[in-house]
């Protein structure tokens, strides 16, 4: 966005602010967004897509109480209505007395994060060509196969101001890739899978994409195995989803004041091993960078399992004043869904070990290699037990050496006992996220001592 | 409005697009009132509009949104539309088929409702919420109470260049209470009238009130305290009887996506997966036992998928998906309709807001009721398991492996319900499962639930379907405790 734009913007919520009457608490955020996506399915691009959009929404703090109203009209008397409804909310709400009142400006400066232009003023065009350079790779290197796959990059933007007299903004840029390539003739059916997000579509090749999924297509049918604990090589897309599912189970500041997280009780412990590092972080180039959150508080380096020891839940405005707390970093949009989950933190990166992939099997010997789940869910949220199916490239390691695809299997496990049982942690972290970039993790392979399978499925 | 849809349409036609609709959404509003802890969760209120922009040019569609409703933006996305179509189409792709469908098709369609929700007093609602989340807390085991209400509206015009032009104003409501009790490291929670919020319908504020939050939450909070002492569910392969709840998302996940025929088409492979059901099947595959009749019903009263016409103008229709357990239909739309030799849509191409494109998706897919009373489903069980209201689902890309948790069971014991057991899990393979159920239950039973939070496509849409569902019986099920 270039810098008029973001003046307009703050001009948008000056105009907001001036009608706002004297002495009333509230602050503000004008987001845009501006997205383009190139879906392709059995080779061709089917749903092509740009969408452009803005929203102001608007939370008051009024008799102790809060209330949030959002909307896209910005005339006066759009910004009037908008006033209106929240503070109707606000009168009618429970009092939120801990709520610790609008930070006039955070203690510390926003760095200056990295941000692609091009990336988020990406044509049709350039889309449609990264999309097609993705399905010929796939065709050359996997014939007969049949391929799809997503690229979307754009770029959100975020304008924050209080009536404190903080005034904040950022902007995030997003890549996001996938290619899938299936043999669907094969019995049972094989097929691979690679992902990729980055802050600059220019690092996403295409044709890299779908070597590497093409590299994961088995050349042989899959074999069933039984049902079972495994030791298991677990790829960074697979750890992705494991680590996400965390980032919200176990430091979520609502997890913690509720007393539901899964992480409540081992605060500051040495709970997994030191090889286990995450730490979230909005300032990183390895994430997908974003310099303040939702309510203008900068984004910082903040640990979440240091050395294996855990560390605080993340907090906003709401939960650090419930829990007697600062707030981290971590405001979402609170008229958003993600509000009912309250601060999570979203640009998650766990630290790299030093092992290769080829190090990581043979440490196996024997076990489990898994590219990718499909569909993971809680079962037990106070035991972080999550449960989903592996898809596109699970293999059977033998003697340290991948012998074999197998038929996709259901696990049925919790993410604490999968983080204890850590053995060792790849070198390479690859970077994945949501199409929209709102939550990033940044990981590498893990072998993991213990992992339980229940089920198997026909393919 | 119709203008703006006029002026978008003629704009794209201009562009060069072969066929276009429009939709201008203006207001699309959502109220949010939750209350948790006696302390507030959500309390929001949105009102937006916009217009979506869709084109097929010879070999490709395209799409394109903005947020506002002037004549301006949507003559901009008009050509972005096209613009987005020419990126995508490449110099040798083949014309797209299309059904060719009789029309034009106008009208209006709007919800039926008592009391507009937006218009009750917020102070009603939040007092609803909160004396019913007071109510949950029955024992100091109960740690967190949560009410939650919410509210839709969506005014939409509708306008394609095959002359259909329509306008729409839909209204869903929605509420529910869950009681989370923990103790000794468990978490337990229980919901009502089921999670993910409770239950929702295409109604007004009468909805919300019938569901009685406040006179039900004091039995949720101490059934949420009882599992905490509850047995584990025992692991056997069993009969095992499905609640109304549990039985609708088990339709949803194992036939209601499995038969929508972009998946079937492999148009979803690379996000939510493809089908185990082939396009070849209709008419020949088995898919449970004679017991078992669903219907895709987009006209049933008070449903989350009930609508005049949809997202690409075809009229609302009841299609029969599966009769007497043989597979005779599936979810489409113009496009993969015409791809697999059918004569017309069903009616079933629906879009989350302005800003996303139409996908085949699930109206009101509902298993039809059976004969049998609740007696009659317990009577013969010497030892099995009644799974209620879903805490946990999960189905594998082609929908055969599936695993659902519930928030309760309750043995079955000699024909009657006995005991609470906690964390109960079932699991089993599609059709297997569909071909054991050997008993539906009758009317008394069904009840249509919604479900507003239905995640497919990228960008990811969460779109709000419905399903009725009887209590049902199935046999052999692997079933354990999580």
């Amino acid at each position: 966005m270039p810098a008029v734009a973001e003046s307009k913007a703050q001009a948008t919520l000056e105009r907001l602010f001036d009608l706002l009457p004297a002495r009333l608490d509230a602050d503000a955020r004008l987001t845009g967004e501006r997205f383009g996506t190139m879906r392709f399915a059995t080779g061709r691009i089917h749903q092509p897509q740009f969408e452009s959009a803005t929203g102001l929404s608007l939370r008051v703090y009024e008799g102790g109480r809060l209330g949030t109203a959002t909307t896209d009209e910005f005339t006066k008397e759009g910004l009037r209505r908008l006033i209106e409804q929240a503070r109707s909310l606000a009168r009618v709400a429970p009092p939120e007395e801990r709520f610790p009142g609008f930070p006039s400006a955070p203690d510390r400066r926003a760095r200056a994060v990295p941000f692609s232009r091009p990336t988020a003023s990406i044509t049709p065009e350039r889309l449609g060509d990264l999309a097609s350079r993705a399905i010929e790779k796939a065709n050359e290197k996997v014939k007969g196969a049949r391929v799809s796959g997503a690229f979307h990059a754009g770029s959100e933007w975020i304008a924050v101001a209080n009536s404190a007299g903080l005034r904040g903004f950022t902007q995030r840029s997003v890549a996001q890739a996938s290619v899938l390539i299936e043999r669907p003739e094969a019995d049972p059916p094989v097929s691979g899978w690679s992902e990729l997000a980055d802050w600059d579509a220019s690092r996403i090749d295409p044709e890299k994409l779908s070597l590497d999924a093409a590299g994961k297509v088995a050349r042989r049918a899959p074999e069933s195995i039984a049902a079972g604990s495994y030791r298991v090589v677990l790829g960074p897309c697979a750890v992705s989803e494991l680590i996400s599912s965390l980032g919200y189970l176990g430091f979520s500041g609502h997890g913690e004041q509720e007393g539901w997280s899964c992480l409540k009780s081992e605060r500051g412990k040495a709970a997994f091993p030191s090889s286990v590092d995450l730490r979230d972080d909005g300032t990183s180039e390895r994430s997908l960078p974003q310099g303040i959150d939702y309510e203008g508080s900068p984004k910082r380096p903040t640990p979440l399992i240091d050395s294996g020891v855990v560390g605080d839940a993340v907090t906003d405005l709401v939960t650090a004043g419930r829990l007697g707390r600062s707030p981290s970093g971590h405001g979402l949009p609170p008229e958003s869904p993600w509000g009912d989950f309250g601060p999570i933190p979203t640009q998650l990166l766990l630290g790299a070990g030093d092992a290769s992939v080829d190090e990581l099997v043979k440490e196996t010997r024997q076990g489990i290699l898994v590219n990718r789940f499909h569909y993971v869910r809680v079962v037990h949220p106070g035991r972080a037990v999550l449960t989903g199916m592996t898809r596109d490239g699970t293999y059977r390691i033998e003697k340290g050496e991948v012998v074999a695809p197998v038929c996709n299997l259901r696990f049925t496990e919790s993410i604490l006992s999968t983080l204890k049982s850590v053995e060792l942690v790849g070198k390479e972290a690859r970077r994945f996220s949501d199409e929209r970039g709102f939550v990033s993790v940044t990981c590498p392979a893990i072998l993991a001592g213990s992992f339980t399978f229940t089920s198997s499925t026909l393919f | 409005m119709e203008e703006l849809v006029r002026a978008g349409l003629a704009a794209a036609e201009k562009a060069g697009a072969l066929y276009a609709d429009v939709r201008v959404i203006a207001p699309q509003r959502y109220e949010h009132l939750a209350v948790r802890n006696g302390e507030a969760t959500a309390l929001t209120y949105s009102s937006r509009s916009g217009l979506g922009v869709r084109v097929r040019t010879r070999g490709s569609w395209g799409f394109a949104t903005a947020s506002g409703v002037e004549a301006a933006t949507v003559r901009d996305a008009a050509r972005l539309a096209v613009r987005v179509a020419r990126a995508a189409e490449g110099p040798k792709a083949p014309a797209l088929p299309v059904t060719s469908e009789p029309g034009p098709s106008n009208g209006r369609y709007q919800s039926r409702m008592k009391l507009d929700p937006f218009e009750i007093p917020r102070e009603e609602k939040l007092a609803l919420l909160t004396d019913a989340e007071r109510a949950l807390h029955v024992a100091a085991e109960v740690k967190n109470g949560h009410t939650s209400f919410q509210a839709w509206e969506e005014v939409k015009w509708f306008g394609s260049s095959e002359g259909v032009h329509y306008r729409s104003r839909i209204v869903h409501v929605g509420a529910g209470a869950d009681a989370t009790a923990i103790s000794g490291g468990d978490v337990q929670r229980r919901s009502f009238p089921n999670s993910f919020g409770g239950d929702y319908g295409q109604a007004g504020f009468e909805f919300v009130r019938s569901l009685d939050l406040v006179g039900n939450a004091e039995k949720t909070g101490r059934e949420a305290v009882a599992l905490l002492n509850a047995p584990p569910c025992p692991a056997s392969t069993t009969t095992i009887v499905l609640a109304s709840d549990q039985l609708a998302l088990q339709v949803h996940e194992s036939v209601g996506h499995a038969v929508e025929l972009d998946r079937i088409l492999a148009w979803e492979a690379g996000f939510a997966g493809t089908s185990w059901v082939a396009a070849d099947d209709i008419g020949k595959l088995t898919y449970g036992s004679p017991a078992m009749n669903i219907r895709a019903d987009a006209s049933e009263p008070g449903g989350l998928g009930t609508f005049g016409w949809d997202d690409e103008g075809t009229p609302a229709r009841s299609t029969p998906i599966v009769k007497s357990g043989k597979l005779v239909g599936v979810l489409s739309s113009k496009e993969t309709a015409s791809r697999v030799g059918l004569s017309e849509s069903g009616g079933t191409a629906r879009a989350e807001g302005f800003h996303r494109a139409p996908l085949v998706r699930m109206t009101n897919v509902n298993l039809e009721a059976g004969d049998a009373s609740m007696d009659e489903l317990l009577e013969g069980v010497a030892d099995g398991i009644f799974f209620s209201t879903n805490r946990s689902w999960s189905i594998d890309d082609k929908r055969l492996n599936f695993q659902f948790g519930c928030e309760v069971g309750r043995r079955i014991l000699k024909g009657e319900l006995g005991p609470m057991v906690r964390n109960p899990i079932y699991s089993g393979m599609t059709p297997e499962f569909w071909r054991s159920m050997d008993l539906v239950g009758d009317e008394s039973t069904w009840h249509l639930w919604g479900l507003p939070n239905c995640g497919k496509g990228q960008p990811v849409q969460s779109a709000h379907v419905g399903h009725g569902a009887p209590v049902a019986r199935f046999r052999n099920v692997s079933v354990r405790g999580g």
